[in-house]
């Protein structure tokens, strides 16, 4: 089918959580980005760090809301991505959450039903304590332990055998007030110690759902800090992180699977042409084939998602304003990519494939013609 | 079911690195969460042999 050159260009960004990101490392802090990039591309798959501001969202529909694990699966071709009007959000509580705290999220979820008009409940709590730990990996990257795991796997089967088609938790994080990592986030440095543990739930439990998951962690208010960091500030606004999980869900596309992992894990280049075993595709539907670009900060290419889409030829924009701990580059890796100094730069660049103007044009010296 | 984080260095081959990296994962257990932290050229600097430094968190039974 011919493209028009005003079609959207579907675009993937990637701020890999927990690795100190300076920009969407906080508080959902990467949403201004997000935005211009999804006025360039007019079609932005992002995941929810990139969106969640606690107490503050932006809803667009040129931005899709997509949970890590699934992101990484539609960048591998296996999934696609079906755009809704409104999901049924089942909200999981951890069983390890105080009274007084619990309180607070449902009223949250009261809130957005009353003021938002979003469709939430029913609300399961787990059998046990999830039992969260947060660690940080040997390259200072931020990761976590669930005790147990399973009681997340039961009580959201109950979600989804009641009706719910998308599934915000909310799990207990350790409070860690006094530490001198939290201590340097809120004053806008070092890494998000949470980000890591809330990484290995929202996968977990979109892996066994195939439904959109997000999470937020429940903790309690943290002392007034006058030198607190713009970026962390949203996290500072109110009782609970829920209120952005359930906007960004509500309208989360749904998860159509177009093959086994097993098959995406092979995949490489044959994706346009869908699985003979795959359903039929719905219209709308958005295929991991359109991709049309990945944007990822340029010490941070080392994920699933990126290597998927920059070793089948998607172009890859690698970000080098904004820095984070890791150092795995382009030529670190041996991939190619289109260098942009700040996130304005890939919007440009964006612009520039969406309308599909030669990138080498745009700079001088203009590189010869090779001749073969 | 319990989750098991792994940190592995693994020399990879020149050519696609994804699906180098993933055989090397599914040997330890079923991948949930990881990514290359680390990537320097391989000790005896063989054009495209790469070592990577993967975290992951691993799905075991």
């Amino acid at each position: 089918m011919p493209v028009s050159p005003l079609a959207p260009l579907p675009t993937l960004l990637v701020i890999p959580t927990g690795i100190g990101c300076q920009i969407g490392g906080f508080a959902g802090d990467g949403l201004p980005a997000a935005r211009l990039l999804a006025a360039a591309s007019g079609c932005l798959i992002t995941h929810p760090n990139v969106m969640n501001g606690a107490a503050l969202y932006w809803s667009d529909p040129r931005l899709h809301y997509v949970e890590g694990w699934a992101l990484d699966r539609f960048a591998s071709g296996a999934l696609a991505l079906a755009p809704v009007r409104q999901q049924r959000l089942g909200l999981l509580l951890d069983a390890a959450i105080e009274p007084e705290l619990r309180l607070r999220h449902l009223q949250v979820a009261e809130a957005c039903r009353a003021t938002l008009g979003l469709a939430i409940g029913p609300v399961v709590t787990t059998d046990e304590a999830v039992g969260v730990s947060l660690c940080a990996g040997p390259s200072g990257v931020s990761w976590g332990q669930l005790a147990a795991p399973a009681t997340l796997l039961r009580a959201a089967e109950r979600l989804r055998s009641e009706g719910a088609s998308a599934i915000a938790v909310v799990t207990r994080f350790p409070e860690d007030a006094g530490s001198e990592a939290l201590q340097a986030y809120r004053q806008g440095g070092g890494v998000d110690g949470l980000a890591g543990a809330e990484a290995l739930i929202s996968h977990l439990l979109g892996r066994h759902l195939g439904l959109p998951c997000a999470h937020a962690p429940a903790l309690a208010p943290l002392p007034l800090d006058p030198g607190l960091d713009g970026r962390a500030a949203a996290e500072e606004l109110g009782h609970t992180f829920l209120a952005c999980v359930l906007v960004g869900l509500s309208r989360a596309p749904d998860l159509v699977e177009l093959f086994s992992a097993d098959d995406a894990a092979g995949a490489t280049t044959s994706i346009a042409t869908t699985n003979a075993n795959a359903a039929p595709l719905r219209a709308g539907l958005l295929h991991p084939s359109q991709i049309g670009a990945v944007v990822a900060p340029a010490g941070a290419l080392g994920g699933q998602a990126v290597l998927s889409c920059a070793e089948r030829g998607i172009p890859l924009i690698a970000v080098e304003g904004n820095p984070c701990l890791l150092a795995v580059t382009a030529e670190a890796l041996g991939l190619k990519a289109l260098k942009a100094a700040s996130y304005a730069e890939a919007a440009g660049l964006l612009l520039a494939l969406r309308e599909g103007i030669a990138v080498e044009a745009l700079s001088r010296p203009l590189p010869p013609l090779r001749p073969l | 079911m319990k989750l098991q984080r792994l940190d592995l260095w693994l020399e990879t081959a020149p050519g696609p690195l994804l699906p180098q990296l993933l055989a090397a994962l599914g040997e330890k257990g079923e991948p949930l969460r990881w990514a290359i932290t680390a990537a320097e050229p391989a000790a005896d600097g063989e054009p495209g042999w790469r070592r990577l430094r993967i975290e992951a968190v691993l799905l075991c039974p």
